[in-house]
This record gives structure tokens, sequence and C-alpha cells, in this order.
């Protein structure tokens, strides 16, 4: 039998141009608070649910086999904003390059590729360091003394070059040729990248996915959590070294705008910030450490024309009201474990929200299940706009069965619709 | 107050260099350092509740497991030192699951778990379900706990309870899974027989079902 989602895959196929236009007007309506034809759906990816085609060593090594997968994955399961990103986090990669705006975003994630060239230790992948059919990992580590906070302080962009990234990565440690060598090597496979992220855009714009102008930023204290620090020591470092890490997160709030501001002059409309320390800390730790710094980069960001697209990973509940501080219509938030009705309560009005539906519900519960929820969570927090359903920022496995992808689908188109 | 309530508010306030302070004060004093270990249990089910009553976050139970096991350091050869051993609550075997490597929530629960008096056998990352299996023949674990970050890890920790059901042992040993992205989906999917997102409830029900046990 023909379901809504097939009627979608046919006509996305036929006229990709008209059906492209018409979800990015959707999204973008439901960004400014408005309420669209239809909830916008949104799915990411940073490679999981592509492991539903092929190997994921294959697609994270291989950029052609990561482009049809990335059309697969979209054929089967169309979305109204798809984004897929092949690759991990690598934000100090772009730090290091703040002062070359030319360069700094390009390397804003770290890919397989990227991997092999440097040598990390912060990510392990498949086929390498990892079986082939896991998805990268990102583990971070220990690369910093505490003892080295006020060097860094310094200088911090100084010290990501000259002392982090030699430790991070093997092939950086050694001077002279060897490391010219390895960042040569570093620009190629990000130009590679680069065009292979351009190769997607052109397969997923023949399927009328239309994409997103992007650039990137950061909180500075998860700079210091997952890049130097480790997230456990910086959490211990709150209370042992409060003012020095301080001191380390003010001091990045300038290169991380100035990375984020880099693709401004060719358009970028959102800016994306994953959040990873934020539902570890209390309210008093959180609005001492983590916001205020948090703060300084989405409104400046916003007074440039730039909305941000964040991340709240985890349980942001605690913390929920401060995003109250930011001027209405800042951005999108993407909430995890948080109650989605309970954010909606609290932000309704004034911060476009996305999210609400659990993977662990994707993988475990029935179509029909799946069915009612969705059409609940529509009927509680879609009203008056401003919501985008979709997964709640953890990946989908591959495990994840057809059927319960294609019943969300379905359940967004079947009462998704807004009267008018 | 006495010095014992002092001690473990100290903890409860994250107040490291008072806690330690006080630790060392009572050692040198030649109070009986099962005491002072027996007290850690107390702290660890205080956490727990203040965990649950929204007071207490992640960063407060790193900072409060870390003051723990500098005690516990402390402690450790004063206990050598007079011949004793701690009587241990239970036994408790712990990895993160296949395909996983990420190991910060469950390193939270292996200090925790041992400061609140567990002998924890820690199985390491990406550990596969046979793994479990021979841990459980080889250690016969009152509980097993299994850890993941990442989404795959729910598909891994279902597939090891299935393993530990096909080797006869599932009632042999009670199962909690923890993680950032676990839930009640997640543990009716896997089989478990509690979830948690956090190491302080976690070990707040590990010690509720050695009570029960008893």
């Amino acid at each position: 039998m023909k379901e809504l989602v097939d009627e979608v895959r046919e006509r996305q196929l036929k006229e990709p141009e008209a059906i492209a236009s018409e979800r990015l007007r959707r999204f973008e309506e439901a960004v400014e608070l408005k309420e669209p034809d239809r909830v916008p759906l949104m799915f990411f990816t940073c490679g999981h649910l592509l492991g539903k085609y092929y190997k994921l060593s294959e697609i994270y090594f291989n950029y052609d086999v990561a482009k049809k997968a990335v059309s697969r994955a979209f054929q089967d399961f169309p979305s109204d904003i798809f984004i897929a990103v092949p690759a991990a986090e690598g934000f100090i990669l772009s730090l290091a390059f703040s002062n070359h705006p030319d360069l700094a975003p390009f390397v804003r994630f770290l890919t397989g590729p990227m991997h092999d060239v440097l040598g990390d230790k912060y990510t392990k992948w498949p086929g390498r360091e990892l079986s082939e059919d896991k998805p990268f990992q990102f583990i971070g580590g220990e690369f910093m003394s505490p003892e080295e906070y006020g060097k860094f302080t310094e200088d911090p962009v100084g010290f990501i070059n000259e002392v982090l990234l030699p430790r991070v990565c093997v092939n950086l440690s050694k001077p002279g040729a060897a490391r010219y060598a390895t960042l040569a090597k570093l620009g190629m496979a990000a130009k590679d990248y680069f065009n292979a992220l351009i190769g997607m855009g052109i397969e997923l714009a023949k399927l009328g996915a239309p994409s997103l102008s992007v650039t990137f930023a950061y909180t500075p204290l998860d700079i210091i959590g997952d890049f130097l620090r480790h997230p456990t020591h910086v959490m211990i470092d709150l209370r042992r070294y409060p003012d020095k890490v301080k001191q380390a997160t003010e001091v990045l709030v300038e290169p991380i705008i100035k990375v984020a501001l880099a693709l401004k002059p060719v358009g970028a409309k959102y800016a994306f910030i994953p959040l990873h320390l934020n539902e570890m800390l209390s309210p008093k730790l959180f609005k001492e450490f983590y916001w205020p710094y948090l703060k300084k980069v989405i409104v400046e960001l916003y007074n440039n024309g730039i909305k941000s697209f964040v991340l709240f990973e985890g349980d942001h509940t605690p913390h929920l009201e401060t995003v109250l501080e930011l001027p209405k219509g800042w951005g999108i938030g993407v909430f995890e474990r948080a109650d989605i009705r309970r954010v909606r309560k609290v932000l309704k009005g004034h911060t476009c929200i996305a999210g609400g539906v659990p993977v662990s519900l994707l993988q475990q519960a029935t179509p029909e299940k799946i069915d009612s929820y969705v059409r609940e969570l529509i009927r509680d927090v879609a009203p008056e706009g401003g919501f985008v359903i979709s997964p709640s920022v953890a990946e989908i496995a591959a495990e994840v069965p057809n059927a319960n992808l294609r019943a969300l689908i379905n359940a967004v188109l079947k009462y998704g619709e807004y009267r008018r | 107050m006495s010095i014992s309530e002092a001690f473990i508010n100290s903890i409860l306030e994250l107040d490291e260099r008072r806690a330690i302070e006080l630790a060392r004060v009572r050692i040198s004093e030649g109070e009986d350092p099962l005491k002072i270990l027996e007290e850690l249990k107390t702290a660890a089910e205080k956490i727990g509740e203040k965990y649950e009553r929204g007071e207490f976050f992640i960063a407060d139970l790193v900072m409060a497991g870390e003051i723990m096991k500098e005690i516990s350091e402390l402690v450790r050869p004063r206990l050598r030192e007079l011949g004793k051993t701690r009587e241990l609550i239970g036994r408790l075997v712990i990895g993160t699951v296949e395909g996983d490597i990420h190991d910060i929530g469950k390193n939270i629960v292996v200090t925790m778990a041992e400061a609140a008096g567990f002998e924890v056998i820690d199985l390491g990352v990406d550990v596969p379900p046979w793994k479990f299996v021979e841990a459980i023949k080889q250690y016969k674990p009152d509980i097993v706990g299994m850890s993941c970050l990442i989404t795959i890890g729910i598909e891994s920790m279902k597939k090891t309870v299935d393993a530990i059901k096909e080797a006869g042992l599932r009632d042999k040993v009670r199962i909690i899974i923890g993680g950032g992205r676990v839930d009640e989906y997640a543990k009716e999917y896997s089989g478990a027989d509690a979830w948690t997102n956090d190491a302080a409830t976690g070990v707040k029900k590990m010690m509720e079902w050695m009570r029960e046990k008893r």
C-alpha cells in the first residue's frame, strides 16, 4: 500500500526545485516563530544512520560512498531539513587557524582522512582503531595540565598551535619539514572534504533537499573540556582552580566569534553550536562558567545577522530559563532529553525549538506507537508555530527499523498540517 | 556536631580540603579506618539522595567521587597496617558495552561504587557480550552494570542481556544500564532491571538491591 511518505518520495524525484523551496520556507518560518503550512521535520546524522547502506569504514573514508549513502538515506527517509556530517568534532582546528578566515571554517570537522593525516588522539575510527562497522568516536583526553592554564590564557591560539596540537597529533609532533608536510596534507584533505560536501549538496538538491548556509561556533568551557583537559577534569578544575578556568574561558570568546564570522561574507545564516558540559553543571556553575560566555557568542552572532543553531545536549531543563535572556528569535534550540512540553511552555513565542522524538523510541517502539506518540506531540507542542520536529540530538542508529522511521515521517505528514 | 557528621558534611559540601584534613586528623588520632570507610558509604547514599532531589549535578558527583577516592587512598595503608579488610556490600561487574569506547560515566560509577563499599570488576570499554558472560561465570557478581553513550550501545546492551539469558545466568544477577542516552525505552528494549542517567542514583539503586538481598 502506498503511504504518505511514498507520495513525497515520488514527488521529490519529479519536482525537486519546487519541493526544496517549500521545505526551506517551512523551516525558516518555524525559525521565525511563525506557523508554516506544516510542522517541519528535520533529520541529522554524523553517519550512524548511513550504516544502513554501506560499511561505516567506507562511508567515513571514501566520499563517493558517503555521497551515495546520503542520497539513499534521503530518498528512503525524506525530510524537510537533512543535515549529514560524516565527520567528528574538530573545532579546535578551526581555533588554531582563527586568524585565517580563509582556512578556519574548512577544518571545523575532523574527517576520517584528516585523522589519518594528523594521527590525532581525540578520535577513533572504523577500519582504523575500531572494527569496520562501528561509528567513529570522539573520546578527547587530557592534553594540558592544570598548571598550564596561565600559559594558555596568555595566548590561547598560540598555545593550541605550539603546545596542544603537537601533543594531540602524532604527525604534528615532529618539528620542521614533517610538520609542514602534515599541515599541507591537512589542507588537501580539508579541500577534498569541502568538495565532497558540495557534491553531496548537489545530489541532495536533486531530491529536493534544501541546503542551509551554516557556520560554526562553540562554548568556551566546552573547548577546555573537549580538547584540553577532558570533561571529567574540567569539572574538578571548576572547584580547584575556578579563577584560572574562568580566565581561560574569557579569552576564548574572541577567537570563537572570529571563526564563526569567517563565513559571514559568503552568507552564513546559522551557526551550529553543540553543547557538551551544559547538563553536567549545577545552575550555579552553569551561570558562572558556561552561560555568560556562550551568551556572548550567540548575541554577537545575532548582531551580525547569524542565528545560532544550538544542540542542547542531555537534559537542559535546569538551565532553561537562561535561554530567555537571549533576544527573541535568536535562533533554534534542539533539545535532547529535556521534556519538550516543558521546554515549549517556557520558551514559547521566544525561541524556535526542535526535537521531541527520542531516538530510543524509534529504536524500540512499534510503528503504531510512534504514530500515536507523534500525534500527541504535535497536538501539544506545535500550535502557534516555532516548532521543528526531529529526533532528539542523539544519532539514529543503523539498527533503527525502517518501518519506524517511515512511521515517524507518515505521522508528521498526517498530523503536522496547520489549519488555516 | 560530631567529627563524623562534620566529615560527612564536608564531603556533601564538596569541601575537598576540609574532608581530607578531617580524614588525616582521624587517622593520626588512631580512629578505626573502617569507621571512616563506613561513613563514605553513608556519604555515597546521601549524594544519591541529593542528586534525586535535583540538588546535585554530574559535576558535583565527579568532585564528590574525587574526594572519596582520595580519602579511600588515604585510609588504605592504615587498613593494611592493622591487617583489616573492609566488609564489602556487594560485587559489581561493569563495562562499557560493545562498540562504544566512552567511559566518563562508567568511571564515575566505578569511583562512587567503590566508595560505597562495592567490589568492582571493571571490564573496561568496548566489552563484547561473551566477555560479560565470562565475567559473570568467573566473578559471580551480584550486579552487572552496562554503560554506553552512543545510541548503538543500546543495541549492544540488548545483545548482552540476551547472551546472559542464553548462558542461563539471567536469574543470578541484577542488571542496571546507564548512560546519557539510556531511558525507560532502552531498559524495556534491552531487558535490564533498571536504568539510570547518572552515577549517584545508579549507585543508590544498587545499594537498595543489596539491602533487599540480605
